[in-house]
């Protein structure tokens, strides 16, 4: 099996510094370009398993870099921004990247928002059959959903929900993606999402009010933990 | 207004046009009518003369009453009554002598003259209406002026002019940028603004040309604007009124040029202290992390090899945290200037405030450092309309307080509660507490609470901004003590709710 392989745009030298050799050492093959014109070509040429996206790189606005390799390749792409840019986060997402992560971050962030990207990435081929974090199990093709082992029902809603979450599972899913997932339409309003995503929390979290698997990302979505 | 009578008697006739509405010609007809009847009733005690003399009373009255045109009038019926019924041959028209004649001339020679001289008067007690009515326009908008500090009073007082019906209009304009720019709502008609700019150019502040006058208004540091103004020759107004107008709109927009000067140097003010206090907490608050940072890491460089695992492991630990100290300030300090600049909350999101809360909570559970965090949520579906960056910031920077100012082990305690029209959060402590003097104070801006004893010390300006949000989704935000039993503070946020239906 070959080295899994990031590419970072980044154009904050200090920041390409650090990440290099860390990602190096943790067993990825790292590159990177400090422009976005130049991350369309790398991307389009190369055969890579994750993209590390800034969204201020200094050509071209890093929504519109998304836009242009989204037409011809589906390469995890992780953005990165600043934590009040929500607006600019939720677009790069409707564009079609596949997570983001904070500025400032702890590398222990970053590298689960890589696995979880690699992952994913793994699962588009043979699609995911089984998910697993803590006391709940997903059973995908028997469309089984268990608690500590035993089996719970969910509603159809309920299920479309958890499905959608866990397929991305340790990735955030916007509230417009679980809105066309549950009801098709996207512009449903967010309090139906958020009863549901209530009701389901009442049914997998061991303490709905202090949730560690279903988290929120204020004003984006939702992340299911990473599949253990 | 000293002109020759007889020069203002001709103006009158050349004024007056023969025209009569039926009021008049049927008041006209009445008066000869009861001139005829009295003349019928004291024809046969007297003889013609006094008949006569009843005629001529009455074409008086018509005069008097009605004008020149019902004067004419009664004097032509008159006659023509007189001269049918009265004079000899009694019931035949007759013009054969000079005494046939005479009747028509007095009578026209009177109606003439009475109608003439009643016409005047009307007239002017017409004029002098107008000319008060304009007047007293004229002061209501000087006494305004007297009071007004903005350009926008002076404008207010503009609309006080005198309508078009009293004979006056004027109009104001202001220099803006070194243009001439009408004051008042709506364009001014070109040949005012033309002769406005014309003034502007003269030597003589005061211009008068095809009707219109215009002066300049000179302030100390040369002309404000010009002031122009058309008056008709019935409500001809006094210039060294006009000239005192035109004074009053001089020291009311050299006020108001002045009071605008004085905000402007205000706001300036008002950011230097703000562009001070931002440098001060920079230096300080961004200094101590960034020392502890740099001797932390040269630390683990120059003594690498001394240094025992534990020792390294707790210096790399610090500057992690100090990382995510200054991650905050950096955030407190652009969401502060973007909420000084006067930015409203573009993003508003509704965000139900449990979910917001426990993702809060989830984020500062790290620095809790043994300290607990207890919690009351009452109610479901809690929603409010915000910014959802800002509103997890405004509720770390609480949280983050309630951490900073409280003993290891200590009791940190949440809730939220649906009042109604309002969310009320509250988020108490068993700290040290704020000391009365200073519980509305901790809102202001790098206002630090003066301890005696050691203590940790925030940026100042994350209450500031949770103020600043709070009021901007018209809620509200308060410091109370004690927070939980008889230590600590307890902070509550009302936020207005918004009200949803519950999906089926």
């Amino acid at each position: 099996m070959t080295a899994t392989r990031i590419l970072i745009a980044d154009d904050e030298p200090s920041l390409v510094a650090v990440l290099q050799p860390v990602l190096s050492a943790a067993g990825y093959e790292v590159a990177a370009v400090a422009d976005g014109k130049g991350a369309v070509a790398f991307i389009l040429s190369h055969d890579l398993d994750v993209v590390l996206l800034d969204l201020g790189l200094p050509d071209i606005d890093g929504k519109e870099v998304i836009r242009r390799v989204r037409e011809h390749v589906a390469t995890p792409i992780i953005v990165i921004s600043a934590r009040h840019l929500e607006a600019e986060k939720i677009a790069a997402l409707d564009e079609g990247a596949d997570d983001y992560v904070n500025k400032p971050f702890e590398i222990g962030e970053l590298m689960a928002r890589i696995r979880a990207a690699t992952r994913r990435r793994g699962t588009t081929t043979a699609p995911m059959a089984f998910y697993r974090a803590g006391p709940l199990a997903i059973d995908f093709p028997a469309r089984r959903v268990l608690y500590d082992g035993e089996t719970i029902k969910l509603s159809p809603k309920e299920w479309e929900l958890l499905q959608v979450l866990a397929r991305s599972a340790g990735q955030v899913v916007t509230h417009k993606r679980l809105l066309a997932a549950g009801w098709g339409v996207e512009t449903t309003e967010t309090q139906y999402l958020r009863v549901y995503i209530g009701l389901l929390r009442q049914k997998i979290e061991e303490d709905p009010s202090d949730p560690r698997l279903l988290l929120t990302e204020p004003g984006v979505g939702y992340r299911l933990s990473a599949a253990e | 207004m000293k002109r020759p009578m007889l020069d203002r008697g001709r103006l009158a006739i050349g004024d007056m046009r023969l025209r009569i509405t039926l009021r008049e010609l049927m008041t006209t007809a009445g008066i000869v009518g009861a001139s005829s009847a009295a003349a019928f009733l004291v024809k046969p005690m007297n003889g013609e003369a006094s008949e006569a003399l009843i005629f001529v009373l009455g074409i008086m009255l018509c005069g008097a009453f009605e004008g020149l045109t019902a004067a004419l009038i009664a004097a032509i019926a008159g006659f023509l009554i007189y001269n049918f019924y009265f004079a000899e041959p009694v019931l035949a028209f007759r013009l054969a002598r000079g005494s046939d004649i005479a009747p028509l001339l007095v009578f026209n020679l009177c109606a003439v003259i009475s109608g003439v001289l009643a016409g005047r008067l009307k007239d002017s007690v017409q004029a002098a209406n107008r000319k008060n009515e304009a007047l007293s326009r004229l002061l209501e908008m000087s006494q305004a002026l007297q009071s007004a500090v903005r350009l926008g009073d002076v404008a207010a007082a503009l609309r006080a002019t005198p309508s078009a019906r009293s004979g006056v209009s004027l109009h104001l304009f202001s220099i803006k940028n070194g243009r001439l720019q009408p004051l008042m709502d709506g364009a001014a008609q070109p040949e005012w603004q033309a002769m406005a700019e014309r003034s502007l150019q003269s030597v003589d502040p005061i211009r008068c040309e095809d009707g219109l006058t215009a002066h300049r208004l000179d302030g100390s540091d040369g002309p404000l604007g010009v002031f122009v103004f058309k008056a008709d020759a019935v409500t001809r107004l006094e210039p060294p009124f006009m000239a005192a107008l035109a004074n009053l709109f001089t020291l009311a927009m050299e006020r108001a040029t002045l009071s605008e000067m004085i905000e402007d140097v205000r706001a300036l003010a008002k950011t230097e202290e703000l562009k001070t206090a931002l440098l001060s907490s920079v230096s300080h608050d961004f200094r101590t992390p960034l020392t502890a940072i740099s001797a932390s890491a040269s630390s683990l460089i120059d003594y690498r090899e001394q240094l025992d695992r534990d020792v390294s492991l707790r210096l790399l630990q610090g500057i992690v945290d100090d990382c995510e100290r200054l991650n905050r300030y950096t955030a407190n300090l652009l969401e502060m200037s973007r909420l000084e600049a006067g930015a409203l909350p573009t993003n508003l999101q509704k965000i139900d405030v449990i979910e917001m809360l426990v993702a809060v909570m989830q984020r500062v559970r790290p620095r809790l450092n043994e300290r607990r965090m207890t919690r009351l949520f009452t109610g479901t579906d809690i929603v409010v309309l915000a910014d959802a960056s800002l509103f997890e910031l405004v509720l770390v920077n609480v949280l983050d307080n309630a951490i900073l100012y409280s003993e290891r082990k200590s009791c940190i305690h949440i809730e939220v509660e649906d009042d109604g029209g309002y969310c009320r959060i509250t988020i108490a402590d068993e700290g040290r507490g704020i000391p009365d003097e200073d519980l509305e104070r901790v809102f202001d801006r790098f206002h630090r609470v003066a301890r005696t004893e050691p203590s940790p010390l925030g940026s100042g300006l994350g209450l500031a901004i949770a103020k600043a949000f709070v009021g901007a989704l018209g809620g509200s935000i308060a410091a109370m003590t004690p927070g939980i039993g008889l230590a600590g503070t307890r902070i509550v946020i009302c936020l207005p709710l918004v009200k949803e239906d519950r999906p089926q």
